[in-house]
C-alpha cells in the first residue's frame, strides 16, 4: 500500500500557473535587445521551470534520496561533457571556417 | 556465516531442467541463469568471429609488403576485430554471463528485479550480432571501430550505416542489462546484506552498471548523427559547414573510454572473488577495494581526451585531460596494491581460476602502467597510433578482462552446470595463455616504441621478425584460447558432479545446489557476516 | 463499491507490493537518466555549434515560427500537470476522472505534434530542412544549415518520444477507465507520468535554444 503524500489540486495547478507565467517572461524578454543577457535568462527561466517539474510533477520532493542522486546525476552528467569539450574549443587559437 | 543448507545437497539438474527442457523454454525463459547461458554461447560464438579477425591482421603481417590482403581488406579486417570484440564481446562479457548468473545468487535473491527486460536484452544482443554478420557478408566496414569522421560520414563506401545500427541496437542491451543490475542490487538484497557485506563481484558491477547507463546513450546518440550525416546529409560534424570532425571525436570517447572501465571493473570484482579463494583470506582493505571501484567508474568520464592529443584539441584541453589521466591510475593501483596485500604471506591454491586472476594482476598491471606513458602528451605525441598503444589496451582487455572473465568461467563452473572440469588440462591451457598471449603482444610494445603505426597492412622491413614473433604468439594464444572449448564440452557430458561447494568458497551462491533450483534458494537466506570470512 | 480494489499483481521475484513498486521507479528512473544523456549530446553539439557561430544561430532562430513554438510549450506544460493530476486523482481511487485527464494529457501531445507538424511543413516549404530541401544561401547559410540540421534532429527525437508518449497515455488512459487501478496500485499511471514529465523538459530546454536566440544587440 503507497502511503505516499497526496498532493493538493491547488499545489499542481499554482505549479502550472508558475510554469506558464516564466514562459510568458521568457518570451517577452527574448523579444528585447539585451544582448547575450538573453541568453542568460531565457537559460535560467529554463532551468527553474525543469526544477518546478522534477521537484513538483515528478515529486522528487518526497522521493526517496537514491532517485534524487539518479535526477542529479543524469543533468550532471551532460554538463561534465559540455565543460570540458567547450573547454577545448574556447582554448584553441582561432579556428575559421573553410569559406 | 554462510552454511550450506540442508537442501543444497539434493542433486538434480536444478534450473537447467526445471523451467522445460525443450529449445523454446530456454527461449522464451526469464530465469536470470538462463539468460546468462544463451548470453554465454552467444558471446563465444562472436569472441570466435573476432578471433577471425585477428587471425587475418596476425596473417596479414607476418610480410612487411603485405602481400595477403588488400588495404581495404585489410582496414575491414581490423574494424570488425574491434567492433565485435569490444561491443559483442568485452562489454557484454562478464555482465551479461556471470553477471546476470551470479548477481541474485550472490545477494540471496530469487531473480533480477526486471526477468522480461534480461531476455529483452538478449535478443537485443542477437539482433545486434544480426545486423553486424550481415556487415561482413555483404562486405564489411573499413572505418575503423572508432568511426572517425570525415572518412566515416563522407567518404567510406563501406556498410557503415549497416554497423552503426547494429552498435545502437546492442548498446540498448547494455543499458538494460545496467538498469537490471542496479536495480536488483539496490531492492532484492536478502535480510541482513548490508552494502558492506556484499562481496566485491557486486560492487564491481553494480559500478560497471553505473557507467553503462551513463555512457551508453551517449553513443547511441553519437552513432545516430553519423548514420544521419550518411543518410541524410544532416551534417555537425561535416567541416564544410563549419562543422568540426573532433566534435565527433569529442561525443565518440566520451563514452569510448568509460567504455573501457566497463571492460575492467567486472574483471576486477571477478579477480577479487578468486584470489580470495584461492589464498583462503579475506581481502585487504575491503572499503578501498569497493569505492576505489566507483572512483574508477567517477574518473573515468574525465579522461576522455587522452585520445585525442594529436587530433587538434588544444593544448590546454590537453594538460587537463593528461593530469586527469594520471589520476584515474591511483583507485586502480589501490587495487593492485591490495590484491598483492591480500596474498602477501598467503598460503595460495594454484588452481586454474587462481592461475587467470595471478595472470591477470601482472598483467593488468603492465598494461596499466604503459596506459601512464599514453597519459604523458609528450610521449603520446609519438606513441600515438603507433604499436605501442595497440600493445597497452591488449594487456589491459585480453590480459585483463579476458583472463578474468576465462577465471570466471572457471571458478563458477561448477555451479552453472553441476560440473568439474579436468583441471590438469585448464592448468595447462591457463599457462600456455599466458605465454601465447606476452609472446604476442609484449613484442607490439616494442615495435610501436621503433615507429611501426597500426592499422597499415605494410611496414618497413625492419619491423618484420618482431611481427612475425607476435604473429606465431597469436597462434599458441589461439591454441589456448580453443582448449577450454574442449574440456568444457567433455565435462558437460563426463565430468564429475561439483557438489555445491567444490571450491569451499565463502558466498550464499556455493549455499545452494550446483546447479541451483530455478528459484536459486528453497527458503530466503539470512544473511549473518561479512563476505570473505575464510577460516582454514 | 463492491467491486475488489486492484493490488499489485505480485511478480515472483519481489517479495512484497513496496518492494516491486520501489524497483519499478527506481528502473524508471535510471531510464529517464540514459534519455536526458542522450538528449544532452544533441544540447552539448548546439552549445558548440552556437558559440562557434552566433550569429547564423540568431538568424537560423528568427526563421522559426514563435507564436507556434510557444504555443506548443504552453500546450505541453500545460499537459504535463493534467498528468500529474491523474496521478492524484487515482491516488484518491477516482480511476475515471484520472482516466479523463490522461486521455486529455494524450490529446494535448497530439495537438503538439499537429502544431509542429505544420511547423515542418512550413520549413519545408521555406527550404529550411537540411538533407531534405535546403535552399538557404548567402554567407550564414552554410552555418545557418547547421543550426537547421540540430533543429531538426532535436525536435524529430523529441516528437518520436511524444508520440510513443501519446500511445503509452492513451494505453493508460484505457486502462484506468476499465479500474485496472487503484489508490493500492497505479505504478503503471506514475511511470507513464515520469516518462512525460521528461518529455516535458527536454522540452523546456529545446524552446529557447531554438525560438528565442536573441535579437542580440
Amino acid at each position: 500500500m503507497n502511503v505516499r503524500e497526496i498532493p493538493s489540486l491547488r499545489s499542481q495547478l499554482a505549479v502550472l500557473a508558475a510554469l506558464l507565467i516564466l514562459l510568458a517572461a521568457s518570451a517577452g524578454l527574448s523579444r528585447l535587445p539585451l544582448g547575450w543577457w538573453g541568453l542568460v535568462i531565457s537559460t535560467s527561466i529554463a532551468i527553474g521551470q525543469a526544477l518546478l517539474v522534477l521537484v513538483v510533477f515528478m515529486r522528487l520532493k518526497s522521493a526517496n534520496p537514491v532517485l534524487r542522486l539518479v535526477a542529479v546525476l543524469s543533468f550532471a552528467w551532460p554538463l561534465i561533457l559540455v565543460t570540458l569539450t567547450l573547454g577545448d574549443y574556447l582554448t584553441r587559437s582561432l579556428m575559421h571556417a573553410p569559406w | 556465516m554462510n552454511s550450506i543448507s540442508a537442501d543444497a545437497e539434493s542433486l538434480g539438474p536444478g534450473y537447467l531442467v526445471q523451467g522445460g527442457r525443450t529449445l523454446w523454454s530456454w527461449l522464451a525463459t526469464h530465469d536470470h541463469k538462463r539468460i546468462a547461458v544463451l548470453y554465454t554461447v552467444a558471446i563465444t560464438f562472436f569472441f570466435f568471429l573476432g578471433a577471425v579477425g585477428a587471425a587475418l591482421i596476425r596473417l596479414t603481417l607476418l610480410y612487411p609488403d603485405g602481400r595477403l590482403t588488400s588495404a581495404e581488406t585489410y582496414n575491414k579486417a581490423f574494424t570488425f576485430h574491434g567492433v565485435v570484440m569490444v561491443w559483442f564481446f568485452l562489454i557484454p562479457s562478464i555482465p551479461s554471463t556471470l553477471g546476470n548468473f551470479l548477481v541474485p545468487l550472490m545477494i540471496g535473491a530469487r531473480d533480477m528485479a526486471f526477468p522480461r527486460l534480461n531476455l529483452f536484452s538478449w535478443y537485443l544482443y542477437m539482433i545486434g550480432g544480426l545486423f553486424t554478420v550481415a556487415t561482413l557478408l555483404l562486405g564489411g566496414v573499413d572505418t575503423g571501430w572508432t568511426f572517425y569522421t570525415p572518412f566515416s560520414t563522407m567518404f567510406s563506401n563501406s556498410n557503415v550505416i549497416l554497423t552503426v545500427i547494429g552498435v545502437f541496437v546492442v548498446g540498448f542491451s547494455s543499458i538494460l542489462t545496467g538498469m537490471n543490475l542496479i536495480v536488483t542490487t539496490h531492492t532484492m538484497r536478502a535480510p541482513g546484506m548490508h552494502w558492506y557485506r556484499l562481496p566485491l563481484f557486486i560492487w564491481g558491477m553494480y559500478a560497471t552498471s553505473v557507467v553503462m547507463m551513463l555512457a551508453t546513450p551517449v553513443l547511441a546518440m553519437t552513432l545516430a548523427l553519423v548514420a544521419l550525416e550518411r543518410l541524410a546529409g544532416v551534417g555537425i560534424f561535416d567541416p564544410a559547414l563549419g562543422g568540426d570532425p573532433i566534435l565527433f571525436q569529442h561525443f565518440f570517447w566520451f563514452y569510448s573510454h568509460p567504455a573501457v572501465y566497463i571492460m575492467i571493473l567486472p574483471a576486477m570484482g571477478v579477480v577479487s572473488e578468486l584470489v580470495c579463494c584461492g589464498v583462503r583470506r579475506k581481502v585487504f582493505g575491503y572499503k578501498f577495494m569497493a569505492w576505489s571501484m566507483f572512483a574508477i567508474a567517477f574518473i573515468g568520464f574525465l579522461v576522455w581526451g587522452h585520445h585525442m592529443f594529436v587530433a587538434g584539441q588544444s593544448m590546454y584541453a590537453g594538460i587537463v585531460f593528461s593530469i586527469l589521466s594520471f589520476v584515474v591510475a591511483v583507485p586502480s593501483a589501490i587495487k593492485v596494491f591490495n590484491w598483492l596485500a591480500t596474498l602477501h604471506k598467503g598460503t595460495i591454491d594454484f588452481h586454474a581460476p587462481m592461475l587467470y586472476a595471478l595472470g591477470f594482476v601482472g598483467l593488468f598491471t603492465l598494461g596499466g602502467m604503459t596506459g601512464l606513458f599514453l597519459a604523458a602528451v609528450a610521449l603520446d605525441v609519438s606513441l600515438t597510433d603507433t604499436y605501442f598503444v595497440v600493445a597497452h589496451f591488449h594487456y589491459i582487455m585480453v590480459g585483463g578482462s579476458v583472463m578474468a572473465y576465462l577465471g570466471g568461467l572457471h571458478f563458477w563452473w561448477p555451479k552453472i552446470t553441476g560440473r568439474l572440469y579436468s583441471e590438469g588440462i585448464a592448468k595447462f591451457a591457463a599457462v600456455l595463455m599466458f605465454v601465447g598471449f606476452n609472446l604476442t603482444f609484449f613484442p607490439q610494445y616494442v615495435l610501436g616504441y621503433m615507429g611501426m603505426p597500426r592499422r597499415y597492412h605494410q611496414y618497413l622491413p625492419q619491423f618484420q621478425d618482431l611481427n612475425v614473433l607476435s604473429s606465431i604468439g597469436a597462434g599458441v594464444l589461439a591454441v589456448s584460447y580453443l582448449l577450454p572449448l574442449f574440456y568444457f564440452a567433455h565435462s558437460l557430458y563426463r565430468g564429475k558432479p561439483a557438489g555445491p561447494n567444490p571450491w569451499r568458497a565463502t558466498g550464499l551462491e556455493w549455499t545452494t545446489s550446483s546447479p541451483p533450483p530455478e528459484h536459486n534458494f528453497h527458503t530466503t537466506p539470512v544473511v549473518t557476516g561479512g563476505p570473505y570470512e575464510y577460516r582454514d | 463499491m463492491n467491486v475488489p480494489v486492484p493490488e499489485a499483481a505480485l511478480q515472483q521475484q519481489f517479495d512484497d507490493p513496496p518492494q516491486q513498486r520501489e524497483a519499478a521507479m527506481l528502473g524508471m528512473w535510471s531510464f529517464i537518466a540514459t534519455e536526458v544523456l542522450f538528449f544532452g549530446v544533441l544540447f552539448a553539439a548546439y552549445i558548440i555549434c552556437r558559440w562557434r557561430f552566433p550569429l547564423p544561430f540568431v538568424e537560423g532562430s528568427a526563421h522559426t515560427d514563435f507564436a507556434m513554438g510557444t504555443a506548443e510549450t504552453a500546450i505541453l506544460l500545460t499537459s504535463g500537470c493534467l498528468s500529474a493530476i491523474a496521478l492524484r486523482q487515482i491516488q484518491l481511487d477516482r480511476a475515471r476522472q484520472s482516466a479523463v485527464l490522461l486521455a486529455i494529457t494524450a490529446a494535448l501531445g497530439a495537438a503538439f505534434l499537429v502544431l509542429h507538424g505544420m511547423e515542418y511543413h512550413d520549413e519545408f516549404e521555406e527550404g529550411l530542412i537540411p538533407g531534405l530541401r535546403y535552399t538557404q544561401a548567402g554567407p550564414g547559410a552554410n552555418a545557418m544549415e547547421l543550426f537547421f540540421s540540430l533543429y531538426n534532429v532535436i525536435t524529430g527525437f523529441h516528437s518520436l518520444h511524444v508520440l510513443i508518449g501519446v500511445v503509452l497515455l492513451l494505453v493508460m488512459a484505457a486502462r484506468s477507465w476499465r479500474g485496472a487501478f487503484s489508490s493500492a496500485y497505479h505504478t503503471p499511471i506514475e511511470i507513464a507520468g515520469l516518462y512525460w514529465s521528461l518529455v516535458d523538459i527536454v522540452w523546456i530546454f529545446v524552446y529557447p535554444a531554438m525560438y528565442l536566440v536573441g535579437s542580440a544587440g
